[in-house]
């Protein structure tokens, strides 16, 4: 015969499920050396196009795009910040793809932005200038980024 | 679709509920995290994870990466519905109960 629990009891077995959920939402994410990546090739990108030849500059920046996207494949949903777990796409989120993507697309547009305006003021390197300030963005922004995914989980979780 | 609810008094027990919900809010999961994030022994989590692996709620994959073994678990789709139609139930006993006057 079936022990079914008190209400009392199931309420306690609910809050078990709730914190197993919570402990693998905290795990949304990507990983430290992504975000820390992604900034230094953008300072270095920064740099080749105010000091490398044109050609170089192009083959970096194609070379960083190949390499970009075959990380962002497996990293861009944030359901993957350690090799510990995979997140699944539901608990983190459809969205987290493309406020990813959209992330980088708006710095991608403040770093021409910038660039063009240092020029227009006559600075010596320009793109170098742009880049660190939003190597400076990403650090900054992409863990920010990742905890506004993470509370949208929790709000999804909670909402059953 | 909801699954219906239904009590699965091989899932409730608080440590295996713990395992399997967080299972559930993944793809899959190494050995090692599990044991950490519910504070088991190996051979506490390796005893229930056998146990939900012989219900067919679980499979235990072995990958070899990095020179090193690892153990991942994962929910089959029999142990997903299980779970889900557990807590509906659960759910279920919480909505049906009597207020205290």
């Amino acid at each position: 015969m079936t022990n079914y629990p008190t209400d009392a009891e199931a309420r306690v077995a609910l809050q078990g499920v709730e914190q197993a959920r919570l402990r693998v939402i905290d795990q949304i994410g990507m990983p430290w050396w992504y975000w820390w990546g992604l900034a230094a090739s953008w300072v270095g990108l920064g740099v080749a196009s105010d000091v490398a030849n044109p050609w170089v500059t192009l083959a970096a920046t194609l070379t960083f795009g190949a390499v970009h996207s075959f990380v962002s494949t497996r990293l861009l949903a944030g359901r993957q910040r350690t090799s510990n777990v995979k997140v699944r796409a539901e608990v983190a989120g459809r969205r987290a793809p493309a406020l990813v993507f959209g992330f980088l697309v708006g710095l991608g547009a403040v770093t021409v932005a910038v660039a063009l305006l240092a020029y227009a003021d006559g600075a010596g390197h320009p793109a170098t200038m742009a880049s660190v300030l939003v190597a400076v963005a990403i650090l900054l922004g992409g863990p920010r980024l990742m905890a506004a995914i993470r509370a949208g989980a929790i709000r999804r979780a909670a909402a059953g | 679709m909801r699954d219906a609810a239904r009590f699965d008094e091989l899932i409730h027990p608080a440590t295996r509920l713990s395992i399997v919900a967080l299972l559930a809010a993944a793809d899959w999961a190494e050995f090692a995290f599990i044991r950490d994030q519910l504070g088991l022994s190996d051979s506490a989590l390796s005893k229930q994870l056998t146990t939900l692996e012989d219900a067919g709620y679980v499979t235990i994959e072995r990958p070899l990466s990095e020179r090193r073994r690892r153990v991942r678990a994962r929910l089959t789709p029999v142990g997903r519905k299980r779970f889900t139609g557990h807590v509906a139930a659960l759910r279920g006993i919480i909505a049906n109960a009597v207020p205290e006057a």
